[in-house]
């Protein structure tokens, strides 16, 4: 086997091949020795068939079988001789081949660009702490209190407000005729909850206790019962009582009923849902300034098959959302043009990040253990109460599916990993910094790329940072020859999450 | 093997398709081949003289002698009853010195 490079431009490599006819030759007939032992020829017992009419009834079949076996051979040592990483599935084509005649193919190849990982030591981030303020946790248990709030019947006379649930007896009447469901008495109606068609509630604000009324609404036109939609109706209604509805006092009762000793132990509870919820927006937020920070730190050539596919599989979904009528609010409007340019910078960033993560993490020796991933999987089954044996099934039988909890655990121990390394300092801050921080540094980094106004960034930022651990995965698993189509849905399953996260 | 003198006859074309029926490849027929000879089933009214002069007329060849056998069908017995599996005649054909038929292309 003869290999030559022809082309090394940039991250593109080119080898020819030669395979001499003589040793295809030899591989032809060892092949076929094998096989005249296998076949079944009528006039001939297994085993005793001449090689001459072994190769005359096989000898195109085998001569296709070795041919393919040399060119995926060849690739495959070629590229291991040259010491060349592919980043994408070579692509091999024949020159020329003629039966007896020496056999040239090319393999064209892009290769893993050489990472330098920047001094992450020199790196200053700040890390947010969130802490719940009493305000906040005042504002949880106000709201609690109300919602296990009891209704009590107000004594003295005074109007019907906003709020209040009404005890009322109704008939309605669509020109002087009563219908279907249009009566009821005792009936208990929160105004302002729109539970009744649109005017009638607000038609009761100010009525007493005690008091008749007459409320004319028009039925809306979409209205379920067609006989009714568009009609307009008198209901006759009798206001009984009203009642408001009283927050329950908060004390150590209240506690307990929601199973806390005491009020404090109750405001800890609560400080530390709030605190937790706050601390996951923590962490993406200063994971998106890292991977601003290292998007910025690192210069390499992208190897363009992954961006292709890479931006193929956004696009991809794009469309898709866009035939369902979905796109983005900041997307419509747009040319196509636009929006694929905008897309294609996202692709880039993300096959960058994830070269550069999973760069990181075989230079560390980060790898994810298999409980680690046992541990995530438990995770999943969680989700589906019932099925578990179904999900532990089927991620055992899909390896792929494997990865796809593997790459987060991956990515995050890279985060990890760096963040140790960086200088980060911690600063504490109450939730509406927290909110306004992570705002604004999705603002300023759309305003820096500067290829869209603002708004449109944030939401494919976000995609952007949920999907950075795919690239990843297809790195760690040295799968660098996975199908693409299978990569590609995996990272849509992997957005899909993402976003539900961050919403 | 002595050679065999036969009578020159002469066969028309049509008839030499009737009489090569089709070349037999078996290990007992291909171990004829280390000595030049090659088999065919031929029509079992044929005579040696015949199938050498439809050997080499259809494949250009000259024939040193024929050797024929004539294969009894086999009594076969189907659902109790007896039937019997056509005859058929062999022809052993060898070639002179240089000739040979690539049995496995055909006509």
């Amino acid at each position: 086997m003869q290999v030559t490079e022809t082309n090394a431009e940039g991250l593109r490599r080119e080898f020819k091949v030669v395979f001499p006819a003589s040793e295809l030759g030899e591989r032809m007939d060892a092949r076929l020795k094998e096989l005249s032992g296998q076949v079944n020829i009528p006039g001939f017992r297994p085993g005793k068939v001449p090689a001459t009419i072994i190769k005359a009834r096989f000898g195109d079949a085998v001569r296709g079988e070795v041919i393919e076996r040399a060119l995926n051979e060849g690739a495959q040592r070629t590229l291991e001789e040259q010491g060349v990483r592919p980043a994408t599935q070579p692509k091999v084509e024949v020159d020329e081949y003629e039966a007896g005649q020496d056999l040239a193919f090319t393999i064209a190849v892009e290769v893993l660009p050489e990472i330098e990982p920047a001094d992450f030591a020199k790196y200053t981030l700040e890390r947010l702490e969130p802490v719940a303020d009493d305000e906040a946790v005042q504002e949880a248990l106000d709201g609690m209190s109300k919602q296990y709030g009891k209704l009590e019947t107000v004594e003295k006379k005074r109007a019907a407000k906003d709020g209040d649930v009404l005890v009322i007896d109704f008939t309605g009447r669509v020109d002087g005729e009563e219908f279907q469901g249009g009566k009821a008495e005792d009936f208990h109606l929160a105004l302002g909850s729109g539970t009744f068609i649109p005017g009638f509630e607000d038609q009761l604000i100010g009525a007493k206790s005690g008091e008749g009324k007459d409320v004319t609404v028009t039925f809306p036109a979409d209205y379920g019962n067609a006989d009714l939609a568009g009609k307009e109706a008198v209901f006759e209604v009798a206001v009984k009582e009203i009642k408001e509805s009283v927050a329950s006092e908060i004390d150590d009762e209240f506690a307990k009923q929601l199973g806390h000793e005491s009020v404090d132990g109750l405001r800890e509870a609560i400080r530390g849902q709030i605190e937790s919820g706050m601390k996951d927006v923590a962490r993406g937020r200063i994971k998106r300034t890292l991977f601003d920070r290292l998007d910025e730190t690192h210069d390499f050539p992208l190897p363009e098959g992954m961006v292709e596919m890479e931006f193929e599989s956004i696009w991809q979904r794009v469309q898709q959302d866009k035939e369902a009528g979905q796109l983005d609010a900041d997307d419509e409007g747009k040319s196509d043009d636009d929006l694929r340019a905008e897309y294609r910078g996202i692709a880039e960033r993300r096959v960058k990040l994830g070269l550069l993560l999973s760069e990181i993490g075989t230079r560390n020796n980060i790898s994810v253990a298999q409980e680690e991933v046992n541990r995530a999987m438990m995770g999943q089954v969680r989700n589906f109460p019932g099925q578990a044996e179904q999900v532990i099934e089927f991620y055992r039988s899909n390896p792929q599916a494997m990865d796809q909890i593997r790459a987060p655990l991956f990515e995050e121990k890279v985060v990890d990993f760096i963040l140790e390394m960086a200088q980060v300092t911690p600063r504490k801050v109450s939730r509406e910094e927290l909110i306004a921080a992570s705002e604004e540094g999705e603002e300023g980094k759309a305003e820096k790329k500067a290829k869209a106004p603002a708004k449109k960034k944030a939401p494919a930022k976000k995609k952007a940072a949920a999907k950075d651990e795919t690239p990843a995965k297809a790195e760690a698993s040295a799968e660098k020859k996975a199908p693409a189509k299978k990569k590609a849905a995996l990272k849509k399953k992997a957005v899909a999450k993402g976003k539900a996260k961050d919403d | 093997m002595t050679r065999r003198y036969f009578r020159k006859i002469h066969v028309n074309m049509e008839r030499m398709h009737d009489i090569i029926r089709a070349p037999v490849i078996t290990e007992k027929s291909t171990r004829g081949s280390e000595h030049n000879q090659v088999t065919f089933r031929v029509a079992p009214d044929a005579s040696k003289p015949e199938i050498m002069a439809a050997v080499e007329g259809l494949f250009g060849v000259k024939v040193k002698g024929v050797n024929t056998i004539a294969q009894q069908g086999k009594v076969k017995r189907f659902r109790g009853r007896l039937g019997k599996r056509a005859d058929y005649k062999k022809a052993v054909v060898t070639l002179e010195e240089g000739h040979s038929i690539d049995v496995t292309t055909g006509i």
